[in-house]
């Protein structure tokens, strides 16, 4: 087991290094710089910047700044926001999209894995018929529609809920919602499918045999291993779920992380973009290895090796 | 300056389709649904005792409360370096100049300053300023601030993008060069701490319309000198202003408390303003519907809303210092022609344009400079007229097009800008059967690909600084950096440094129409339409105008609680 924690973590220090690497020529390779604008920039102030910057040193020096600078998880200032170290802009948004996405999360596990599991038990019945219809509506409606939608609805035509920013509790709801309905139609399904399979099994049958309630059968035999599909679909749902959604704090003005990824490719704000883009790929490497340590424990026959 | 366009999210119409199952029904009805918010939210609207109907929600907030979009987060918040319009809302809650912009005319009213005056030949100006005037935490604020501030932006060091801004100064443009070795020749003294002496270069008859702007504020040396770069942080920063900074999280709000130490604070009446950070123009358009807040600036209502909010008492619009143009590469053979330029001018339906296209949110404009400075009269607009553009097209060696090159049309990524360059391709190929293609580019391409010269045709815009015409015909002088065509004209160059050293505004005025109609039988620039400014204020909130750089000093602003009873608009401004 330690070894196993131990070589993964290892092995996240290549996977960040190509990521790393790829982004830095990506961000290069796109025309323009960080300090162009409509409005001309006086030569001697453009000089200053780039100087201060260190964008005036050979680009394989830079490139050797930004691998130390991953190391030490500080990218320095972002380009466009200076006085600011990009360090503090991705945890305060974070701090924002994980709040966002934790609550999305819970509310998907808990309306998603209880739908799917009364799907399988009632398979081919009324009440699975409806579930899963639901749910490929779910899944088929896309945010910038359902966002727009539930504004509407909730804030603009009956004045329930506030209409957009990140202030009051209430202010939570309709992002949460937004956010949250698509996993939960995708978790519903996952589940459904894992528990149909894990129901005709031979240890099923022989709990069902030994005369446990059928509830017990469910929900301790049976849900064990019907919701690894879910354990393992979590690992990268949870990543983009918290690391924010460009389109849900679009539309809700939500102060989250999502947003920088884009602004910064468009402002040419390189060390905003690399401080963003290694902080979501360090922290997937951590769910998923999070996820294979709760599938051994979820399921005995998985070994760790 | 760089606002990046937001596509709509959905076409204003849905086809009825053959409707299967119940799943694809919900989608049809979502579709639907949103295709009403993105068109017209016709819901919730609240109409008066006047039977004035106003845009969404009437319930005012309790207090001397003014809530607000500011738009874009801000990049900077130190006034010497900043650039864009949400920087400069800050600044001017925060800050405070020698002289402050008149609400309503934006002519300079004593600010920090509280007379001035000017000398015979004009190069020479001395402020006085107010007694005991401080900073925010207490720390006494004197002339030498000022020349500590100005300065500061000259200083290469400092890499401030508005430098130029003061080239007016003298000595200003040699030091920002680095051309002279120290600023020991800057025009900036301070003789006792109550007294500021700019000397000029050269007259500049529009000076104390630079001291409103931002770039001329000072700020706390002793802040500045102790947090360097992050002075500007809210737990740092130290201002003069009517307001205090108080809480920030970014890309969600500012707020700001009435300052204590502002010299007019009785004035002000304001005691909170929060300020929110919404660049999504569907998102806070909504949110000054719901009553979130109070009002919503110019810039952040999408284009397609416009035609529908004309009939709404709280919807106001009016000049803005602002032109939508196509600069053209010079540089690049047959357009160093220019008779092909002028046939491309001539080609332009801007009446369709604006009124068929953009459904008359906009107007149709056929010069440079924008409408609206006092006194100056500009050239005649050029205006279309297809049969002498053929003529200039065949003078140019094309008759009917024949052997023209391909030339290519290029334009930031933008729903509004495909249009309007898919309607200009259309009437040069109606009209003068020239084909042209479209490009597309990403925001820092397309600058790349202009400030490069790599382009044929692209599409531009540019908003005044300051309120005269030589903020927008200074960028045609040659070798300047934002010309960007290329084109280059002795003549030209000549009317404006005369121009500049005029004192007399009618000879000057006139100098400078000269070269504007110069540039435009020239054809370097093709404009194409004039903005407005188009904003909503909820009825309660007072002191809010329209004007010409859509500038809106917040000092005297104030919420009318018993609004219901008074004469709405009152103090309003003209509305269109």
């Amino acid at each position: 087991m330690i070894t196993f924690v131990l070589r993964r973590v290892l092995l996240m220090v290549p996977t960040l290094l190509v990521i790393g690497t790829l982004t830095f020529a990506l961000m290069r390779l796109a025309p323009g710089g960080p300090f162009m604008s409509d409005k001309d920039i006086p030569a001697t102030a453009k000089q200053e910047l780039m100087h201060r910057y260190g964008l005036d040193r050979p680009l394989l020096q830079q490139y050797f700044t930004f691998l130390r600078n991953i190391a030490r998880f500080d990218f320095g200032p972002s380009y466009k926001y200076p006085d600011r170290q990009v360090r503090e802009i991705i945890l305060q948004g974070f701090a924002v999209s994980a709040e966002l996405g934790g609550w999305a999360l819970l509310l998907s596990l808990l309306l998603g894995i209880p739908i799917g599991v009364m799907a399988a038990v009632r398979q081919n019945q009324a009440l699975d018929f409806i579930a899963m219809s639901a749910a490929l509506a779910g899944v088929s409606v896309p945010n910038f529609v359902l966002g727009p939608v539930l504004m509407l609805v909730f804030a603009l035509s009956f004045t329930w809920l506030p209409a957009a920013l990140w202030t009051s509790p209430a202010s939570r709801v309709l992002p949460v919602l937004a956010l949250s309905v698509s996993y939960v139609a995708y978790i519903a399904r996952l589940t459904r499918a894992g528990m149909l399979e894990v129901l005709r099994q031979d240890y099923i049958r022989t709990a069902r045999a030994k005369g446990l309630a059928e509830r017990v059968v469910v929900l301790k035999h049976a849900l064990k291993l019907g919701i690894l599909p879910v354990v393992s679909y979590l690992g990268p749902a949870a990543a983009r779920i918290i690391m924010g959604s460009i389109v849900i704090e679009q539309i809700f003005a939500v102060p989250g992380l999502g947003r920088y990824l884009v602004v910064g490719a468009v402002n040419r704000d390189y060390t905003l973009v690399m401080g963003v883009v290694i902080f979501y790929a360090f922290f997937l490497l951590v769910l998923n290895l999070l996820v294979d340590i709760a599938y051994s424990w979820l399921d005995p026959r998985v070994e760790l090796a | 300056m760089g606002v990046i366009p937001q596509p709509p999210v959905a076409a204003c119409e849905t086809r009825g389709s053959a409707i299967v199952p119940d799943v694809k029904l919900a989608i049809g009805v979502l579709l639907l649904l949103t295709a009403a918010v993105s068109c017209a939210p016709a819901t919730g609207d609240a109409t008066d005792a006047h039977g004035r109907r106003y845009f969404g929600s009437l319930a005012a907030p309790a207090g001397q409360v003014l809530r607000f979009n500011l738009g874009t987060e801000p990049e900077l918040r130190d006034p010497g370096i900043m650039v864009g319009q949400p920087d400069g809302r800050f600044a001017r809650m925060v800050f405070e100049g020698l002289t402050n912009a008149d609400e309503r005319t934006l002519e300079p009213r004593p600010g920090q300053a509280y007379r001035w005056e000017m000398s015979r030949d004009g190069l020479a100006y001395t402020f006085h300023l107010r007694p005991r005037l401080a900073w925010s935490d207490g720390t006494p604020l004197t002339a030498r601030d000022f020349v500590y501030s100005w300065r500061r932006v000259l200083d290469p060091a400092t890499a401030s993008r508005n430098a130029s801004l003061m080239y007016a100064i003298r000595g200003a443009e040699a030091f920002n060069k680095g051309e002279a070795r120290d600023s020991a020749g800057l025009g900036l003294a301070a003789p006792d701490d109550s007294t500021f002496v700019v000397t000029l270069a050269q007259p500049t008859a529009y000076f104390l319309f630079l001291t409103n702007y931002y770039t001329f504020m000072p700020v706390p040396r002793h802040v500045v000198e102790a947090w360097g770069q992050r002075w500007t942080l809210p737990q740092h920063l130290v201002g003069n202003g009517a307001f205090r900074w108080t809480y920030w999280r970014q890309n969600d709000r500012y707020e700001f408390a009435r300052s204590p130490s502002y010299w007019d604070r009785a004035a002000v009446r304001l005691d909170k303003v929060v300020a929110y950070t919404v660049d999504d123009m569907n998102t806070c358009t909504n949110l000054y519907k719901s009553g979130a807040i109070d009002w919503n600036p110019s810039g952040y209502i999408p284009s397609q809303y416009l035609p529908f909010l004309k009939g709404y008492a709280d919807y106001r619009t009016g000049r803005f210092q602002s032109t939508y143009f196509y600069c053209v590469n010079v540089t690049r053979p047959p357009l160093d022609r220019p008779w092909v330029r002028r046939a491309l001018n001539l080609a332009i339906d801007r009446v369709a344009i604006t009124r068929d296209l953009l459904k008359g949110s906009r107007d149709p404009w056929g010069r440079i400079t924008p409408e609206g400075y006092p006194g100056y009269v500009g050239p005649k607009q050029v205006a279309y007229d297809p049969v002498r553009a053929r003529e200039c097209l065949a003078k140019a060696g094309f008759p009917g097009g024949k052997g023209f090159p391909r030339l290519t049309i290029l334009f930031n990524t933008s729903e509004d800008g495909r249009r309007i360059g898919e309607a200009i391709q259309a009437m040069w190929k109606r009209d003068l059967g020239i084909h042209v293609e479209l490009m597309s580019q990403e925001w820092g391409s397309y600058l790349q690909a202009t400030s490069t010269l790599n382009y044929d045709v692209a599409r531009r815009t540019w908003i005044g600084d300051y309120l005269d015409p030589n903020s927008f015909l200074q960028l045609l002088v040659s070798g300047d950096g934002n010309n960007r065509t290329g084109w280059s004209n002795a003549r030209y160059d000549a009317l404006l440094r005369t121009a500049a050293g005029m004192l007399d505004p009618a000879k000057r005025f006139a100098t400078l129409a000269e070269a504007e109609s110069l540039a435009l039988d020239q054809a370097v620039y093709l404009p194409v339409y004039h903005f407005s400014t188009t904003e909503l204020v909820k009825p309660w909130v007072r002191g809010i105008y329209p004007t010409a750089l859509d500038v809106h000093p917040l000092t005297h602003v104030w919420i009318d609680h018993d609004w219901r009873q008074h004469e709405p608009l009152a103090e309003g401004a003209p509305r269109r």
